[in-house]
């Protein structure tokens, strides 16, 4: 458990006591508006410890403005987070994700569309670390989900300098962009894990990460059928808002996935079946100021799906036992700039 | 007893380069036009060029579209640029 001897590179500043500390980051614009918890030598050395990282061990680069993030720099954004230093290996893991040029990090992290970075978490790192995959799975509560997203979000607002009005021109931005991060309910899913879907063993741990829109309710209570539940998500997936050709994740409630399992549809066929209702037409397109241009005849009869085909729609379950609510969650983008990128957590 | 707190923040990298030469003027060069392929950054780049155009005898324009704002240009189209223009000209546009 002892750390490397190797130096830490990061600047230090004095204080007088850990109120001051606190107030220390909110004077040099570090913090992403909530109080953190001033990053210590020995903490940032017991977090990479527990990495098993060295102080200068590249963990990212981001070529568009140049920024190359050492585990130090992570460890230290991650004390600040809140977080147990046992959550290191789901941080890098994202953050290696992040890197992957299919998300395309600049852009989504900067962008007036306001993305977050979505993390869902699969595998027996979930109960060892606590992630909720339960009841208000994207709300509070739980101090992985919580802590292991808003480190991402420091990490973005320090090291990448996404800072709002800087380099992040969000135009609204998002409530997910404090922490955005969830895990999947593999014991109510009757299908594949996301991860095993992916191409991981089921028994790996993985982080997959989406710059992601907020997540749309799609509340449906009383068809008590497939159908119903398809036809309110198929509407929810068309609706011009957030249409695009980008990919989608569904985050289906195990009320939900009761029915549907029933019903005998299987992932695969889900999947087919919002892909072909999650479509409109290029003249909605157009009067909608989705496609540049004035309605041509034959726009009205010419359909543009959302997507690029059935797999790029995401399915997880996720959420409380109780209550028909599923969620859609829509790429970051107009067009199709950031795709899904899954790595295991080692 | 004070306490010692870590800064969280790191500069961008800031590598080794040098200035290209630069040149008297454009009469009998090569223009290269790079768009970041965002709406009205190539009306930017036209106005530039007849701008230029107005005031040198231009040889040859090449004109790029970057495959997404969001990227960096790739090495294939900046070497591309490289070998064919005597000068290039980017805009970001909105």
């Amino acid at each position: 458990m002892c750390a490397s001897s190797a130096k830490l590179t990061a600047t230090g500043y004095a204080v007088a006591d850990w109120a001051e500390g606190v107030e220390a980051y909110f004077e040099r614009g570090w913090t992403d508006g909530l109080p953190v918890v001033p990053a210590t030598e020995e903490a940032v050395r017991r977090f990479l410890a527990a990495a098993g990282r060295e102080p200068g061990d590249v963990v990212i680069t981001e070529p568009v403005r140049r920024r190359t993030i050492t585990a130090e720099k992570v460890a230290i954004n991650a004390v600040l987070a809140g977080c147990l230093a046992e959550y290191m290996p789901v941080i890098l893991a994202a953050l290696d994700a992040m890197g992957d040029p299919a998300f395309t990090l600049h852009g989504a992290i900067t962008s007036t569309g306001g993305s977050a970075t979505l993390v869902v978490v699969n595998g027996p790192i979930r109960q060892r670390l606590g992630f909720n995959s339960s009841t208000n799975v994207f709300g509070p509560g739980w101090r992985a989900n919580a802590t292991v997203g808003r480190a991402i979000r420091l990490i973005t607002l320090n090291c990448l300098g996404a800072q709002p009005g800087v380099l992040d021109k969000s135009t609204q931005g998002h409530p997910g962009k404090y922490s955005y991060c969830i895990a999947e309910s593999e014991e109510e899913n009757p299908w594949e894990p996301l991860h095993v879907e992916r191409g991981f063993a089921r028994t790996a741990s993985t982080v997959t990460v989406f710059a992601a829109e907020a997540p749309h309710n799609v509340l449906s209570h009383y068809g008590e059928t497939a159908d119903a539940i398809l036809v309110a998500l198929g509407d929810t997936m068309a609706s011009l808002g957030s249409f695009s050709p980008g990919q989608s994740f569904v985050v289906l409630a195990p009320e939900h996935v009761k029915i549907l399992a029933r019903d005998g549809w299987t992932k695969s066929r889900i999947k087919a079946e919002l892909y072909a209702r999650a479509r409109r037409t290029r003249a909605d397109l157009k009067r909608g100021g989705k496609l540049a241009g004035a309605v041509e005849p034959d726009d009205e009869d010419r359909w543009v799906h959302r997507g690029n085909g059935p797999d790029d729609i995401h399915v997880v379950v996720a959420g409380g036992g109780a209550g028909g609510h599923s969620a859609f969650i829509p790429s970051w983008s107009r067009y199709r700039n950031s795709l899904a990128v899954t790595r295991e957590v080692r | 007893m004070t306490l010692k707190i870590l800064d969280p923040t790191i500069a961008a990298d800031h590598a080794e380069s040098t200035m290209a030469k630069r040149i008297a003027d454009l009469d009998g060069k090569v223009l290269g036009l790079l768009s970041n392929s965002k709406v009205n950054g190539d009306h930017l780049l036209e106005l530039v060029r007849a701008r230029l155009a107005s005031r040198y005898r231009i040889e040859r324009v090449v004109t790029m579209t970057k495959s997404s704002a969001s990227r960096v240009a790739d090495a294939a189209m900046l070497d591309a640029l490289a070998r064919a223009c005597d000068v290039v000209v980017t805009a970001i546009g909105d």
